[in-house]
């Protein structure tokens, strides 16, 4: 700020303060013969105006107000330039009110860093702990009870594209996953009975009971032996791969829906998931704690067996 | 003189100027020196003006009354930074006219929703059906941006009022390969959602470094 801006400020505002002071003194000076006149001769439906001073209290409020005003000026920035004596800025209350819970929840998060996951998750702290840090930064997509949606993996079940061991969730979610399922109607055929075909297929391999239907049998026949193409990725036997994310398609766990109209689409436009990184955001201590909320929503009962420390 | 305070109450005119004066000393000290003050009127460096897509999605943004809803401000409180990422400075809204601050969080705010780890096909889906995504959500659904063909008869309009009226660096060779890119380039064929999505990602992309 410059100097000419800080006196601008500085004169308006003592201006202010002098102003307010003088009027309080000279509305206060009304002199004994005037206010003994009783009235200021107004009188409407018998009802006469006196010129009196204000009452003390509201005096004594007035003067109060400006005694805080200028205890204010003196602690706290105000006056121009002047940063006041305590010195107070809005960031170096927020720095500070950051600092204070850091030094408060740091031990605890060291703590919870040194106990590996899989043993984590029988201390009940450290689990409420994750599940509030899951439900800010995780929860807009997995949904608030980790059951996810459509696109989405569900984080409750059993079913992992990329793996469900602690090591493989701290590094989903540290540097984020790309899904990416290329359009294969093409490889597979490039027409739509071809698509048909293989979402019957693909159906049938977690739903044993699809091949009984209808035309199924011969649909999988010749779909069969153009899974080729897509086993690069899923396996032969249709299992999924985690190193790739591809999803096994024998579990009967549907990311984008089990139905033939879903399972198609996949098939001709292709899927690409996108797990965003999140090591910039958060601290590793916190993705830790986190992973062991994730770990344990699918152990659960692992936890439970367990007296808790 | 004890008596003065009777000239005042008895000429409304006289009256009208002194509570003017007296409710103009505020302004003078809190409003008037910020027109002057480089935090408030130097962009940050790492601000980058809005695309021609990006100024269409926010021009929607705006139709739709998003602001009405969702506030782009997050205060410098822990709580906040948690939530929303980095509190906002003035610097991010110089070139931001109207600015969409907002008064009223029925929703999140939005400042530094770009940055913020929520993927683009996160966003489309939430507009057109917010509880596919958020079952907890009391957001409307916004499925006609999804057909809906973004309006460019204004745009060019719009970017050369932000360059000349608002002082915002657009180049007309800037201007001109924005304008080629809606014409007949990649965002010939974009639909209102595209449009929003596009700046709702680009909120907060000036402030990318503080989260780093």
């Amino acid at each position: 700020m410059s100097d000419f801006w800080s006196w601008f400020i500085i004169v308006i505002v003592v201006i202010n303060l002098l102003g307010c002071a003088g009027l309080l003194l000279w509305n206060n000076s009304i002199s004994a013969e005037e206010a003994a006149k009783e009235t200021t001769g107004h009188s409407f439906d018998g009802i006469v105006e006196r010129n009196s001073p204000l009452p003390r209290w509201w005096l004594g409020l007035f003067i109060g107000t400006l005694v805080f005003a200028c205890v204010y000026l003196v602690l706290y920035p105000g006056l121009g330039k002047f940063d006041g004596v305590l010195g107070w800025t809005s960031s170096g209350q927020y720095d500070s009110e950051v600092a204070l819970v850091e030094r408060q929840t740091g031990p605890l998060f060291e703590q919870y860093a040194q106990v590996p996951i899989e043993e984590l998750i029988r201390y009940p702290e450290a689990l409420a702990v994750g599940g509030r840090l899951f439900a800010n930064n995780c929860a807009i997509c997995h949904g608030s009870d980790a059951r996810g949606a459509k696109g989405y993996p569900n984080l409750t079940d059993d079913a992992w594209l990329y793996g469900g061991s602690p090591e493989q969730i701290v590094t989903s979610i540290t540097a984020g996953r790309q899904g990416a399922m290329p359009p294969m109607a093409a490889a597979i055929g490039n027409t739509d009975e071809a698509v048909r075909d293989m979402a019957i297929y693909v159906q049938s391999l977690s739903r044993p009971d699809v091949a009984n239907k209808g035309d199924n049998a011969a649909a999988i026949e010749r779909a069969k032996p153009r899974f080729m193409m897509c086993a690069a990725c899923h396996g032969p036997d249709g299992s999924g791969n985690q190193m790739l994310g591809a999803p096994n398609l024998t579990d009967n766990s549907w990311l984008y829906g089990p139905r033939l109209e879903d399972i198609e689409y996949g098939i001709k436009h292709g899927r690409s998931g996108h797990m965003p990184a999140h090591e910039s955001l958060l601290s590793k201590e916190r993705i830790h704690v986190i992973a062991a909320y994730v770990y344990n929503l699918s152990h659960r009962a692992d936890a439970d067996n367990t007296t808790t420390p | 003189m004890s008596n003065a305070h009777e000239v005042v109450e008895k000429n409304v005119g006289l009256m009208i100027v002194l509570t003017l004066i007296a409710v103009s000393f505020g302004g003078l000290a809190e409003i008037v020196p910020l027109f002057w003050q480089k935090a408030t009127t130097e962009p940050l460096e790492t601000l980058e003006p809005y695309s021609a897509l990006e100024m269409e999605g926010r021009d929607i943004y705006i139709r739709e009354g998003c602001h009405v809803c969702h506030t782009q401000m997050v205060r410098p409180l822990r709580a906040e930074t948690e939530r929303f990422g980095p509190y906002s400075v003035a610097g991010e809204d110089v070139w931001e006219h109207p600015f969409l601050w907002g008064s009223k969080r029925t929703g999140p705010d939005l400042a530094h929703v770009g940055i913020r780890p929520i993927t683009e096909q996160w966003h489309r889906e939430h507009l057109r059906d917010p509880r596919q995504v958020v079952p907890e959500s009391n957001m409307p659904a916004y499925p006609w941006l999804e057909t809906t063909p973004v309006d460019w008869s204004h745009t060019e309009r719009k970017l050369r009022l932000f360059k000349n009226t608002f002082g915002v660096p657009y180049t007309d060779e800037g201007i001109a390969e924005q304008v080629e890119r809606f014409t007949n380039g990649e965002w010939s064929e974009a639909t209102e959602e595209d449009a929003l999505v596009a700046y709702l990602l680009s909120l907060g992309r000036e402030r990318k470094e503080v989260t780093q």
